[in-house]
């Protein structure tokens, strides 16, 4: 069918430059207007076949110029939904550079084409033949294209107009894409990329949760999947729903005890107290949970000072990181500061107590508003007697747990500690950190034993791999 | 595809001989001139200014990953990024890799970018590299096979040692390297080839051309004039030609 062309058709071209040199004409690219846009229209909006140019076409154009550009397709079919538009357009991205000596960069508003001499030598006259070539490998790549029609534009003027209207488009698309929650889709995947650092890391990213890193969203590793099957980025079936409120599936947990080696089986997405998400190295932010306040706190790499703790980000990085699950430690990226599943597990904002100042503007339209003069920053506390102090003084959340702790606490000095659940696996960091540790919050398995004990751990500074609590035979 | 890297110790002039090779090789085959020296120095004598480096696509991206738009191919616009700081001559083009990484991940960033180099460098017909003796880029796989390593050496023991060190340290990163040859820069008289001569068969490295001190080479390297000055007639060019036309990819 190609060789109705003057030029090749092939895959094989992708990844094809055309450099200064060579190059006929440039269209869009870093100083001219350029845009491709498919919209999925009703039948009877679409004319099959038809071309239609408004501007000046190839043989009309000066040598080694730089014109505006636009492409617009519009498709019908029975199956095609306007969802799909996103999608169909990615592809556009495939097919141009299949055409020998045509190069097409980059997506949307930015895109770079260069036409080769040698494409206009073979006899390329119109951008009817390139519009006619994609229109061909769109048709016989998707079936379920009915019907496509093309409108390139290279006049300058209306190629602005036209990108305006797509700049909507694109917009709105934009929404729909930030709408789709964890809730709505089937799969989340799964990314090793770090794993050379991080040897025990499960990245599960997810709509809801962008990964550590930052790099990748659901919608990249969706993506990279596709492209690259048996690479750093595949699809991790959710399974069943085991708990919505902290975010754990089954799907999740069977895919972690193979990404960890064995070393983790229980994932929970929204939590930071419970089977947390494993932390690499990469992550922009990590937050640490203070028990002198019942909260949460956090710091980004930029940060250089010590955070309320003592601890700089380097110091908790170093360990809590490289792939590990740490209880009252996570590794985040920044955009999951403004995921509705942010921390669900523990009230979501609500027990934020602390952030770096730069942080805290950079995130500040994420934080509710209720909750943006109650959290602290460098200026207010420094450490975790004025965070306390802070704390009291704008009667943050946390506040009101300290009461109910306190006579907790009274409590359990005579009275057997009952914990309600087993934590194995958990890493304890340098319990100086937590001056006052109290067993409720952080319990070994005890098969609610009667008689119990209370350790309080001041400004110790012991390293424990591990402690094992057994029944007395 | 042939892949060139020329590497030495600081002062032996290798981003001189590494401009020279492009000049000569760019006459008759389409080639990519790739710094990856953080130094920067191979634009200016080939006659061309740097105005954005990879280094500074990669910090960029750090910057504005949050602000991309849901469901943008990131390998695609870093496609497009790339190509706006490649330098397109009429016979060559030129890349800077740049800085080097500051804190933060890099896994993904570093991932894609080896993608879309290999495919970049798949358009050419020769691809010279100029690198520092750290072989930094090597090491992080921004690039894979070397087809060609010259090691260029000035007349002192500790240029060969250096490049002693580069052949180690290349086989230590697994990087596979087809041929590695010395090259020897700056030599002034039979003395020094002498000299060369024996130190590098001491180590077991194979010395493929002498480069002569040029005063003409000197005098645009001292004016900061790119080598594109630099005569066909004068004793530094004819030499590299020698040594590029012993290399056997024309």
């Amino acid at each position: 069918m190609a060789e109705e062309f003057p030029f090749d058709i092939s895959p094989m071209y992708e990844g094809e430059r055309v450099r200064k040199g060579d190059m006929y004409v440039e269209l869009g690219g870093p100083n001219r207007d350029g845009f491709e846009l498919v919209q999925v229209v009703d039948p009877d909006e679409v004319e099959d076949g038809k071309f239609t140019l408004i501007g000046p076409d190839i043989l009309d154009m000066k040598e080694g110029e730089a014109y505006p550009y636009g492409m617009i397709y519009k498709v019908a079919g029975e199956k095609l939904e306007k969802d799909l538009e996103a999608v169909l357009e990615r592809r556009h991205h495939e097919f141009q550079p299949y055409m020998q000596g045509y190069m097409h960069l980059n997506q949307r508003y930015d895109i770079w084409v260069r036409i080769s001499k040698d494409m206009v030598k073979k006899g390329l006259k119109s951008f009817e033949q390139i519009a006619k070539a994609t229109m061909m490998l769109y048709k016989n790549e998707l079936p379920f294209i009915e019907k496509m029609e093309a409108i390139y534009i290279t006049d300058e003027e209306k190629v602005k107009e036209e990108l305006a209207k797509a700049m909507e488009i694109y917009k709105a698309r934009d929404e729909r894409a930030r709408a789709i929650h964890d809730e709505d889709v089937d799969v989340f995947y799964g990314c090793t990329l770090c794993q050379a650092f991080a040897p025990t890391s499960v990245c599960v990213v997810t709509p809801d949760r962008p990964s550590l890193c930052g790099a990748m969203t659901w919608f990249d590793c969706r993506a990279a999947a596709k492209v690259d099957p048996e690479g750093p980025n595949f699809p991790i079936e959710k399974g069943e729903c085991l708990d919505e409120l902290k975010g754990e599936y089954s799907g999740v947990n069977e895919k972690a005890v193979e990404l960890s080696g064995g070393e983790y089986d229980r994932i929970m997405l929204y939590t930071f107290m419970e089977y947390p998400h494993t932390s690499c190295g990469c992550f922009e932010v990590i937050g640490f949970y203070m028990p002198e306040v019942q909260g949460i706190g956090w710091v980004d790499r930029n940060y250089p000072a010590a955070t309320p703790n003592g601890l700089p980000f380097s110091s908790m990085a170093g360990q809590a990181g490289g792939g590990k699950q740490t209880l009252g430690f996570l590794g985040i990226g920044i955009q999951y500061f403004y995921s509705p599943k942010f921390l669900q597990g523990e009230g979501g904002w609500t027990t934020t107590c602390w952030m770096p100042k730069a942080l805290k503007e950079r995130v500040l339209d994420a934080i509710p508003e209720d909750m943006r003069d109650k959290i602290a920053t460098e200026e207010d506390a420094t450490d975790i007697e004025q965070l306390r102090e802070f704390l009291k003084r704008v009667n943050h959340p946390v506040v009101s747990k300290w009461a109910a702790e306190e006579e907790a606490e009274e409590e359990a000095v005579t009275e057997a500690a009952a914990p309600e659940e087993a934590m194995p696996q958990m890493q304890m960091l340098q319990p100086g950190m937590m001056p006052q540790m109290q067993l409720p919050a952080f319990a070994p398995p005890s098969g609610g034993a009667a008689g119990g004990i209370k350790l309080i751990l001041k400004n110790a500074n012991i390293r424990v791999e591990k402690i094992v609590l057994k029944k007395k035979e | 595809m042939t892949t060139i890297v020329v590497s030495g110790k600081g002062g032996t002039g290798k981003t001189n001989v590494a401009a020279l090779i492009v000049r000569i090789i760019s006459e008759r085959k389409v080639t990519l001139a790739i710094d990856a020296d953080p130094d920067t120095n191979l634009a200016g004598a080939l006659g061309a200014s740097i105005r954005k480096t990879v280094g500074d696509i990669r910090e960029g991206f750090l910057d504005e990953k949050d602000k991309l738009p849901p469901e943008t191919d990131k390998q695609a616009h870093f496609e497009y990024r790339l190509m706006g700081i490649i330098e397109e001559g009429d016979r060559f083009d030129i890349l800077a890799m740049g800085r080097p990484e500051g804190p933060g991940c890099y896994c993904y960033v570093n991932n894609v970018l080896r993608a879309i180099i290999e495919r970049l460098e798949g358009n050419y017909e020769v691809v010279v590299i100029d690198t520092e003796a750290g072989l930094e880029h090597l090491s992080r796989r921004t690039v894979r096979d070397i087809d060609i390593l010259l090691v260029v050496t000035d007349t002192s023991r500790r240029g060969l040692e250096t490049a002693d060190r580069i052949r180690k340290l290349a086989n230590e990163l697994n990087i596979r390297v087809k041929q590695i040859y010395v090259v020897a820069n700056k030599v002034r008289d039979e003395k020094d080839r002498e000299k060369l001569k024996n130190m590098a068969e001491e180590m077991d490295l194979e010395l493929i051309g002498f480069i002569p001190f040029d005063e003409e080479l000197a005098e645009l390297d001292l004016d900061g004039k790119p080598l594109t000055q630099l005569k066909d007639s004068s004793p530094a060019f004819k030499a590299v030609k020698e040594i590029v036309e012993r290399l056997n990819i024309m």
